[in-house]
């Protein structure tokens, strides 16, 4: 691995630091997505980054850090009795909600068939000299952070004047055919709607060229959850990623 | 206040709560167990309290740093999958985006952390803790203490300060290609150094999980 420009060789240890921005740092995320070579080498990097902290000497939290903490999180609690509440419901409402649901998928399905064949790329040959052409152009690059999975992260990037946005993810896993990912855009008011569904390599990797259905103007958050291939026609799953500051 | 009354299934087996996985203790936080949360506050405030300390400068702002990490944490659990990546790791790095966030937006506070010298490598006198640790406590420490001064100041004001390299540079004053070039011969040295033991304690960690 010494050929710069085969190998992003000399930024890849500061895109593991996170001190990589804009078209550069998204020209190493695409080629780490796609070779193996430097994805091995990155994940290390990245094990060796979590060490860190280690280094330091250990200060003990305030004796008082537990209680407040605890007494907030209480405050928070509401999920639990939520879902006791779900279970008073009349057995016949919890039977046919399924059932409605599923209904309604049968009949909209079609729909997202449709935009996963327009927009689901496989993993791949690496898409660099597309990615670095379009990352020479005005946009906006959304990061998105692994809310709900640890190290998982993403980037989107939109060129300024419309067309299709790319996605470069890492830290997912690998889905059986029966699962996908799906990206979603919130919108501030309306349903969510999809971008594309995704699948990612075994290491975790994954490019994608996406739809971007709707103006960012009108969108308040733009998440990534696991669905039932070939995808949902909404959210199902948890958010796995989650990106709500790009403006 | 109600309590947070842990759900049926909810119990930590006896006494082994201090023994569970990290993922066990997140799959009993899911059903609302207190008791498992507060086993992962023990087992991890400590290092979210230091790395947040490090980075802020400030006893209150890393106590808030503590604090937000842990409620995410506790927010997140139920979307939370365990057999996706490990813990420390997605903890550490919630409070180190939210120390970085904090400090950015309190450039004063910003500016006093990058006067200070960029020490506070764990001494001989740390607090004892378990061999492993320990061992690659040490190992971490070593390896940092080994690198040239400019290569360790470029991965410390990346790692905790959360500079850019282009930052980095104007800091330090010198030329970005510099900065990249220690960054990428500080980074070789420490995978060199450090990965050989890392790898062995993943493969362990992950046959608990």
């Amino acid at each position: 691995m010494t050929d710069e420009a085969a190998h992003p060789t000399e930024s890849l240890a500061a895109y593991a630091l996170g001190t990589l921005e804009g078209p550069e740092g998204l020209r190493v995320e695409a080629h780490a997505a796609t070779c193996p070579t430097c994805g091995g080498v990155l994940e290390q990097y990245r094990a060796v980054i979590d060490a860190l902290p280690m280094a330091l000497d250990p200060v003990a939290p305030p004796p008082e850090a537990w209680a407040s903490i605890r007494a907030e999180a209480r405050r928070r609690r509401p999920r639990a009795d939520q879902e006791a509440g779900l279970e008073k419901q009349p057995r016949w409402r919890r039977a046919v909600g399924p059932v409605l649901a599923a209904l309604v998928a049968s009949l909209l399905v079609w729909n997202v068939v449709l935009q996963r064949e327009l927009t689901r790329r496989e993993p791949g040959p690496a898409p660099g000299p597309e990615v670095e052409a379009l990352s020479r152009r005005p946009g906006r690059l959304v990061i998105f952070a692994g809310t709900g999975k640890p190290g998982a992260s993403a980037r989107l990037f939109v060129a300024a004047d419309g067309g299709p946005g790319h996605l470069a993810i890492s830290g997912l896993t690998s889905l059986p055919r029966t699962r996908t990912y799906q990206l979603w855009f919130l919108r501030s008011s309306g349903s969510p709607a999809t971008g594309g569904a995704f699948t990612v390599n075994a290491r975790g990797l994954g490019w994608a060229k996406i739809t971007i259905p709707v103006a960012l103007e009108e969108v308040r958050a733009i998440t990534v959850t696991e669905e039932p291939a070939p995808g949902s026609v909404a959210p199902t799953g948890h958010d796995l990623l989650r990106a709500e500051a790009w403006k | 206040m109600s309590e947070l009354r842990p759900r049926r299934g909810a119990t930590l087996a006896g006494g082994g709560a201090e023994a569970a996985t990290d993922p066990d203790l997140l799959r009993q936080m899911q059903l609302g167990n207190e008791s498992a949360f507060e086993v992962l506050y023990t087992r991890y405030g400590g290092l979210i309290f230091t790395l947040a300390l490090r980075i802020v400068g400030d006893r209150e702002l890393a106590r808030e740093v503590l604090q937000d990490t842990l409620l995410r944490c506790w927010d997140g659990r139920e979307a939370y999958d365990p057999s996706r990546g490990r813990v420390p790791a997605w903890l550490v790095g919630i409070a180190r985006h939210r120390a970085i966030d904090l400090l950015r937006s309190r450039p004063h506070q910003a500016r006093l952390r990058e006067r200070e010298p960029l020490t506070g490598l764990a001494s001989e006198t740390a607090q004892p803790d378990a061999t492993d640790a320990v061992m690659l406590r040490r190992a971490v420490t070593n390896a940092l203490q080994g690198l040239p001064t400019g290569q360790r100041e470029a991965i410390e004001l990346a790692y905790y300060a959360g500079h850019t390299q282009a930052e980095i540079a104007r800091v330090l004053g010198e030329p970005l290609g510099t900065i990249k070039s220690r960054t990428r011969e500080a980074m070789e040295r420490l995978r060199t150094v450090l990965w050989p033991l890392i790898e062995p304690t993943r493969e362990v960690q992950a046959r608990r999980d």
